[in-house]
Order: C-alpha cells, then structure tokens, then sequence
C-alpha cells in the first residue's frame, strides 16, 4: 500500500486490486503506523490533491464544439522535460493518480515514456482520449496505462448533437482495439439534453464493444462551451431530477454482473439530491467514496502552461505546477476551499453538503456570474422556486 | 510505530474503487451504492485483507 498521512488518519493507495482508501487514525494504527508530524497537535493543514489532471497538450484536429481548452490543431504542447518536473511535484506531494488530457494526448509521440515517469515516481498513469486516429502503434504506447477512457457520447447522431460531427464509428473502433491489445478501456460519456435519453443505449453498447466502465459526464460551460449554446445543451430539469433513477436502473441492468461500472463525475452530485432515497443517506455516498465538488481540494489540474487550477474547467490560479506543495498558501485555490467549508444556504442545510461540496462552481459562475450554489440543482431550484422545465 | 492490529471495518472511513480515467472532471464509482449488503461486505472485506498483506511505502513527505 502506499500511504499519505492526513490529520484525520491516512489516504492509502492500494497496489493490487483497484481502491483508494480514506483510513481513520485508528485503522492507521492497527496497520503498525503513525501519522507522526501530520496528526501533532490540532493539525488542520490543507490536504494535497490525490487526483490530478494534466494537460499535456493543446493540441487537437477533432474541433468538438463543446472543447473546455478550445484544443486546436496548432495547440501549444509542452516539452517532455516540463511534464517530468510537474510529475515530480506530483511524487513530492504525494499525489495518487494522474490523468493525462488535453486536447488530444495521443498526438504525442512520447505517451509511453510519460507513462513511465509517472509509475517510476509511484503515480498511477491514466488518460482519456477522443480515439480518432488511434492507430496499433499509437495503441502500442497506452500499454502502461492503468486505464484508458474513449470519450463516446453514443452511436451516430447522439455523438453528433454532443460534438457537432460523427466520429462515433472511429470512437468505436478505438475502444475494441484498447481491449483487443489488453488495456483496461472505460468511456466517457457526456450527458447533454440529447444524449441523456440514449444512457442506456449507450452504455450496452460500450460494454459490447469491450469496455470496463463509463464515466457519466455533466455538460460543462467551459472554453467552446461556454456559449449560449449551453443553455440549450444542458440536461433539462426533469432529466435532472431522473439522473438517481437513471443510476439505479443502470446498477441493475449493465452493472449486474458486477464487470462494468458506472461512475458520475463531480458536477453530476448534486442532481442526486432529488432522490429522496439518496439524499436520506448521505454516509453512503460518503462511505463508497463518492466526490462532489473537489475542485482545490482531492482534486486539482495542470494547465498545458504549466500552472495550478481547481479543476480543469476553472481559471488557473497563480502557482506554478511545479510548485504544488505551496498549494495551501494559493489564495484562489483557498478561495474554492473556503467556499466549501461554509456554503451559503441552501446547501448549507442540505443533507448532501459534505458530499456534494455546493456542486458545479463552473457552472455557477457561468449562469449567475457567481461563486455560489449550483443553479442547476434541483434542491437549489426548489429553494428559489423555480419549477423544473 | 503502532503494534498491529486486526483492522475494522468502520475505520475504512471512505473506499474508492477502480482508476477512473477521466480527465476534466473526477469520477466515483456510484453503482456499488445500489449492491446488497452482502456485494458490499465483500468488497470491503477484500480491501482490509489487502490493506493487511501489501508492503507499506509512505508519500507526500513535503507534505509533512
């Protein structure tokens, strides 16, 4: 296991089976352990990210329209030497995973060779990808990847109303040849107002075609998307309200057997809060690890400049990738935190709150220019309200 | 150091299953949360068993 100390007790990375463990100080103990210098005291020191994404180019020929970098096919790309001092930044703090993005990652030619730094620092390697000219050389270099994620929003004019052109046949074809040569391939799988209604549909069809889980995506008001084209492409209200249905109907169908998962990103947490079912049981949520807002907190992003965000989605703050163990001295990060810590109602109150953290921040800044409770939860909407559409 | 001891479920505070390969956003494993009881024990089960058996490399010292 690989540990890191917290004041609370320890996140342990688990080397042979898949798991990321939050352990109390007692659990700690009982593995014949001290946290040392981190439990001294009344420690409250902010935690390093165990997640991060790093945007190792911005460079990408697809031209989704919906792209949260805007990738182009003269996107900047950072020399290898530079994403190797961000992965050593990463080992210093003690950070668990990487997830190499973009734009289009596979346009490197040296993936492999990342992939390898990252393991010999004791980062686990992980990558998401379009799969449009993923070819069985290019395929060849994603070997050492702990998991690979086609994004594949469903089949034909699904893919289309998502990203504005048909690329789900090539999509497709990158997701058998991942599993055909051995790499553990997931998909991500964007959730808009069109292609909500095909989940299902969708994700048989993933399974089918050889992957292991599908990540659930909200529609993001970033980069391209930050149009009001969002307001038009965002999940509507009542489909909102569905998505714990929707989860619950997905646990019992494609994940009955127990060989395919279902995750949801961050932003998708709040939406749970309709679920009365859910939302009366936040230890569960807590307890299976599920994430809500983490922006600054378990998670942060590397932007192909080289500096600190949030998240992805988020304007980068001021500090240099390369310095991320001064991450809790970063006011912006700070910022995000301390929203976090104290939400104005009505997420103060609401049962989901150390779960959810007050939902998309992104998506909040962008439909009410603020920094505040996600205008699109249902319970938020209820609280001002307003009547699902 | 402690002395070891058995470790308790309830000392598991969160378990986060699978890499998840995302880039922009962090995923979590949700359909675990609609297994039975006993899906769920199992899963757990097998996590202190390897908590036990796997060597211990510490990280984030400048964290500390």
């Amino acid at each position: 296991v690989i540990i890191r100390y917290e004041p609370w007790g320890a996140w342990v990375k688990l080397e042979t089976q898949a798991a990321i463990v939050a352990l109390d100080r007692d659990g700690v103990r009982a593995l014949g352990l001290d946290g040392g210098r981190a439990w001294e005291g009344t420690a409250t020191r902010e935690s390093a990210p165990i997640e991060v994404h790093m945007a190792v180019t911005a460079r990408c020929g697809a031209g989704c329209e919906g792209c949260y970098i805007d990738a182009r096919p003269d996107g900047v790309e950072p020399p290898r030497e530079t994403l190797e001092r961000e992965l050593d930044a990463l080992a210093g703090a003690g950070v668990f995973t990487v997830a190499f993005g973009g734009g289009e990652p596979t346009t490197r030619e040296d993936l492999d060779v990342l992939a390898e730094a990252a393991i010999s620092r004791g980062i686990t390697p992980v990558l998401t990808t379009s799969g449009l000219g993923l070819t069985d050389a290019r395929v060849e270099k994603l070997r050492r990847f702990a998991q690979v994620n086609v994004s594949y929003d469903g089949t034909g004019e699904t893919y289309a109303m998502v990203r504005g052109f048909d690329a789900s046949a090539a999509a497709e074809r990158a997701i058998e040849r991942l599993a055909a040569a051995g790499v553990r391939v997931g998909v991500n799988v964007v959730l808009t107002r069109a292609s909500f209604p095909r989940v299902d549909e969708t994700l048989a069809r993933a399974r089918a075609l050889g992957a292991c889980e599908a990540q659930l995506l909200r529609y993001k008001p970033a980069g391209r998307a930050a149009s009001l084209e969002y307001l038009a492409r965002r999940l509507g209200g009542e489909q909102a309200r569905s998505l714990g249905p929707t989860l619950r109907r997905l646990a019992a169908t494609v994940c009955a057997d127990g060989d395919f998962h279902v995750r949801i990103d961050c932003a998708l947490v709040p939406f749970l809060s309709a679920d009365e079912s859910i939302a009366a049981n936040p230890e569960a949520l807590a307890r299976w690890g599920i994430f809500g807002c983490e922006a600054g907190g378990a998670l942060a992003a590397f932007t192909v400049d080289g500096k600190v965000a949030p998240c992805s989605f988020a304007r980068s703050s001021g500090l240099d990738a390369t310095s991320l163990s001064s991450h809790a001295g970063d006011p912006e990060l700070a910022r995000w935190r301390a929203h976090v810590a104290a939400p104005p109602e009505p997420c103060a109150s609401c049962s989901l709150r150390t779960v959810c953290k007050g939902g998309c921040k992104v998506v909040a800044s962008y439909v009410k220019g603020v920094h505040g409770p996600d205008p699109e939860c249902p319970r938020v909407l209820d609280a001002a309200g307003v009547r699902a559409s | 150091m402690s002395e070891e001891r058995e470790i308790q479920e309830e000392q598991l505070r969160a378990v986060r299953t699978g890499h998840g390969a995302n880039c922009s956003s962090i995923g979590s494993v949700i359909d675990t949360l609609f297994a039975t009881a006993t899906v769920g024990a199992a899963v757990f089960a097998a996590i202190v068993a390897a908590l036990k058996r796997e060597p211990v490399k510490v990280v984030g010292k400048d964290e500390a």
